[in-house]
This record gives C-alpha cells, sequence and structure tokens, in this order.
C-alpha cells in the first residue's frame, strides 16, 4: 500500500493515538503529577553497574541486530543512562554493534554520557567497536569479547534475532548478572530463561521515562497507557457487537 | 525526480560542489556552539521525521511523493559513508592489539589476514576474475571466481553455519534451568511444554490416539491440546505483548521526533 486507506478506520486511529500521547506530554508539562508502576528490572541497571565496578571488570552492552529504527534508538537511549552511571563509578562499558550507522550514534551518546557523569576521561572510543554486519559473524564476535575481557555485566536492549540465546547464555555460563530487553516478541522467552532480568513490550519504551523520572517522559508513558486502555476497549466492543453492526460499519473498522 | 546528467563534466562538477557543500556544513556544525547545534540536530529530526508520516497519510500521489526516492536515495549515501568509519573502527582497534602485542593479537592478525584476503579475491572476482591466470573454459568458473566461491561458500557460511548450530545446545541448557519446578509457574510452563513437545512427535499423538474423536474427551488427545494452547493460550498473550509494544514504539517515535528523549540531544559537550 504506498498511502493510507482513508476508507478504513486505521489512520484515524493511529491520529487519535497520537493525540492522546500528545495530550499526555502537554499534561505532564503543565505539571500534572504521573505515576509510573516498578520496573525491577531497570531498578537492577545501577546494582548490575555497582557489582561490575567492584569486581574491577568491564560491562557490556549490545544494542541489538537492527540499524536505524526506533528499538534501537530507544537502546543507545537506555546506554546513554547506563553510561551516566558507569561514568559515575569510572566503570568501562563495552559496545559492539552492527551497523555502522549505529557506530556512530553509540559514540556521540557515550562520550557526552561520560562527560555528563563527570568522566569524559574514562571514555574509550575504542570501546565501542564495529564487529560485523552479518548476524552469526557478529554473534561470535560478541561471545568472544565476553569470553576475553570477562564481563561482569551484560545489557542487552534493542531488537534481536536468533543470536539473543547464544549471547545470553554465554554471559551466563560467564557469571555475569544480565537484563534485557526487546520488543522482539519471539526473543522474550530465551531472554527470560537466560538473563536475569528481562523487560518485555510496553515496559521497553518506558525505560528512559522510569530512569530520567523527566515530566514530558512520563507523560508520553500516561499517554500510551491510555491508548492501550482504548485499543483493548475497541477490541472487545467490536467483537461484542460484531454481529449487530451494519455492513458498512464493519467495512470501515476492517471486519 | 531527478533526471541522470547526460553530460559527464557538469556531473563532476556537481558531484564536487556537493561534497564541498558537505564539507564546509560540517565544518560550520562542527565550530558552531553546542546550542545551535542542538537546535539544527532538532529541527533537521523533525522535519525529516514528520516528513515520513504526512507523505503517506496524505491521499494518494501527492506534492511529497516527489522527494520520496531522492530522500531514500540521501539516506542511503549517509549510510555508505559510515561504512568506512566502520572499516576505521576495526583497522584502529586491531591495529593497536598487533602494534602493542596484547594478550589476544592474534586475534587481531586473524581480521587482517580476513579482512584483507577476501576484500582482495572479492574485487578481483568482481573486476577482473581471469587475472595472472588463464582463461576459463566452457562452462568454468574463471580462476578469481572460483577463488571467491571457496572463500565465501566454503568458509564464510560454514563458519555463520556453525555458530547458528550452537543455538541447539544453548536451547537446551536455557530449557534446563526454565523448566525446574520451583514455582507454580515455572510448574505450568514445564507441563505446557511436555504437552507442546509430546504433540509434535508421532509417539506423542500414539499415546492419547485411542481417545475418541467424536466426543469431549478429544481436547486431552495431545494434538489437540497442543493446538489449543498455542492458538488459545500462546497466540493472544503473543498479540497482547506486541500491541502494548507497537504503541509504546509509536511514543517512543514521538519522542525522538520532538527531540525530547535526552540521549538524543546531541552537541550538549
Amino acid at each position: 500500500m504506498e498511502h493510507a486507506d482513508w476508507g478504513t478506520i486505521y489512520p484515524y486511529l493511529v491520529w487519535t493515538l497520537v493525540a492522546i500521547i500528545g495530550l499526555g506530554i502537554a499534561l505532564a508539562s503543565a505539571g500534572k503529577r504521573l505515576h509510573i508502576r516498578r520496573l525491577p528490572a531497570i531498578d537492577a541497571i545501577e546494582e548490575a553497574v555497582g557489582r561490575a565496578t567492584e569486581m574491577g571488570r568491564p560491562m557490556m552492552f549490545v544494542p541489538g541486530l537492527a540499524g536505524v529504527d526506533v528499538p534501537t534508538f530507544q537502546a543507545i537511549a537506555i546506554a546513554g543512562h547506563v553510561a551516566r552511571l558507569a561514568a559515575r563509578y569510572r566503570s568501562r562499558i563495552i559496545m559492539p554493534v552492527t551497523d555502522t550507522v549505529i557506530l556512530t550514534m553509540a559514540e556521540q551518546v557515550l562520550r557526552e554520557a561520560y562527560a555528563e557523569g563527570g568522566a569524559p576521561d574514562a571514555f574509550n572510543p575504542e570501546d565501542i567497536r564495529f564487529l560485523s554486519g552479518d548476524q552469526f559473524a557478529f554473534a561470535s564476535g560478541v561471545v568472544g569479547l565476553m569470553n576475553r575481557e570477562r564481563v561482569a555485566a551484560n545489557f542487552f536492549f534493542g531488537s534481536f534475532a536468533a543470536e539473543s540465546l547464544i549471547l545470553a547464555e554465554t554471559g551466563q555460563a560467564l557469571g555475569a548478572i544480565q537484563i534485557a530487553g526487546t520488543p522482539s516478541t519471539l526473543q522474550i522467552p530465551f531472554f527470560i530463561a537466560a538473563c536475569d532480568f528481562t523487560v518485555i513490550g510496553e515496559e521497553y519504551y518506558a525505560v528512559t521515562a522510569y530512569l530520567t523520572r523527566e515530566p514530558i517522559l512520563l507523560g508520553s508513558v500516561w499517554g500510551q497507557d491510555v491508548c492501550r486502555i482504548l485499543l483493548a476497549s475497541l477490541i472487545f466492543a467490536t467483537t461484542v457487537a460484531q454481529k449487530f453492526l451494519p455492513p458498512f460499519v464493519l467495512k470501515f473498522l476492517g471486519l | 525526480m531527478f533526471e541522470p546528467l547526460q553530460n559527464s563534466t557538469l556531473n563532476y562538477i556537481l558531484v564536487v560542489g556537493a561534497l564541498i557543500v558537505s564539507v564546509v556544513v560540517l565544518i560550520a556544525l562542527h565550530s558552531s556552539p553546542p546550542y545551535v547545534r542542538r537546535w539544527v540536530i532538532a529541527g533537521v529530526t523533525f522535519l525529516v521525521g514528520l516528513y515520513v508520516p504526512l507523505e503517506f497519510y496524505i491521499p494518494r500521489h501527492n506534492f511529497l511523493t516527489v522527494w520520496r526516492d531522492p530522500l531514500s536515495d540521501l539516506v542511503r549515501v549517509l549510510a555508505g559513508f559510515t561504512i568506512g568509519l566502520g572499516i576505521v573502527n576495526l583497522v584502529i582497534v586491531h591495529g593497536r592489539h598487533i602494534l602493542q602485542r596484547t594478550a589476544n593479537f592474534p586475534f587481531s592478525l586473524a581480521f587482517f589476514v580476513g579482512f584483507i584476503s577476501m576484500a582482495f579475491v572479492g574485487f578481483l572476482h568482481h573486476y577482473k576474475p581471469d587475472l595472472w591466470a588463464q582463461k576459463p573454459g566452457e562452462g568454468e568458473l574463471a580462476f578469481w571466481s572460483a577463488a571467491y566461491k571457496v572463500f565465501f561458500e566454503g568458509l564464510l557460511l560454514p563458519l555463520t553455519s556453525t555458530v547458528f548450530s550452537l543455538l541447539a545446545f544453548f536451547i537446551v541448557s536455557a530449557a534446563y534451568r526454565a523448566f525446574r519446578i520451583r514455582t507454580l509457574e515455572a510448574g505450568l510452563l514445564m507441563a505446557a511444554a511436555i504437552i507442546v513437545m509430546l504433540a509434535n512427535v508421532p509417539v506423542g499423538t500414539w499415546l492419547t490416539s485411542w481417545l475418541p474423536q467424536d466426543s469431549w474427551l478429544k481436547w486431552f488427545r495431545l494434538e489437540n491440546a497442543a493446538l489449543w494452547l498455542t492458538t488459545q493460550i500462546n497466540a493472544p498473550a503473543m498479540r497482547g505483548i506486541l500491541f502494548g509494544a507497537a504503541v509504546g514504539g509509536l511514543g517512543a517515535a514521538l519522542r525522538i521526533l520532538l527531540s525530547l528523549e535526552r540521549s538524543f540531544s546531541f552537541g550538549g559537550q
């Protein structure tokens, strides 16, 4: 499909959701206090950084396999927060990447995070490494790095495919504390089985809001939750009312 | 929108002009104060980010559609520039290991041998497949094409397949940990896994094949129970997670578009 079909509900739905998220951001900017529930996996990030510091060993942050897309952008944002914590303890983060565009982005974000954390000299640009654009060459490169550097903590955030379990099991065998988060539904069970903490689904996109507690980010998370309630209600209502709705409404709903 | 130029001189002048403009823009960005850089990056992100949904949601072929191909070409060109940075990164990291004779320098040596030989054979395979070799006979591969085939199909593909096959062993070790029955959830997981696994092997379906298909007892046949578990329990749960993630992705995209994520406000330092 080249362009949106305005004869169906979908374009209206998307813009309604965007408007609701925008409303959340506006309310938060206006000073509305918003609550976000506890995410134990994200609370564990500081513990993981602290543990790696105590052991005097580096951490590894893998931002997934994808190129420039929303989950990877989110992963780089999370990496920035982890780097700020690491800078506080002057700890080292190794970040292998599979895409050269992400390499430049990651280098810039981590450089600024270390500077903001008060330890610009603790940042080593060589710790941001481009390994390979090939899935399994990348996986073997990451596994090799983990073993050679004896990492104490692993963070897997981003879009992953079959290599997820190879990475997580290697970290598990090394005894590293592991925190993962992915919107890739097929990889979630692997991470749950092999990692200490896992954030799943929508939690993945709430991590930066949770970490920074910035009102504007919390507002967008609140907006997303309202959208989910709206979508679930719409699905339930249309399922129940399907038999009674006239054909043109069913066509509009795509049923 | 843009037609290729027939005049090669003009073409070269435009390419050189584009390079000069790019260098000037980069120098201007680097020498500008951080707040200016931040505003420029936020502005470009917003405009480009707004272009894609607007082009899609304005019905049919619209005034924005003509810019679609040039913009995707621009993205490809920008990505092409960064490939060089990737190679530079690899060469710096591994070159330092070799020069300083660190404990891991054999791995770096392996990288350089692999990288140089693959690039060399790849270039010759593409441009001069019979350089320094006899002309290939009918139905035969040229020397460098055959060498490329050996490097690619005989070396690289088996190596990647080997890494992939490790997954089988890792699945077993992960499953062992996941299936240890210590909680109610782990017990349910174990029970569901046994039913689904047994239903997918002939002996499993044979075990309950004596149950009649035309009574309520059919739900206890392993293949039916497994189908119910995967379609009525697993699929809705997965879709629910996907729904949540999709809405989350929309919110994250909006935050990036509006430069609300602090980590993307480049130019602070």
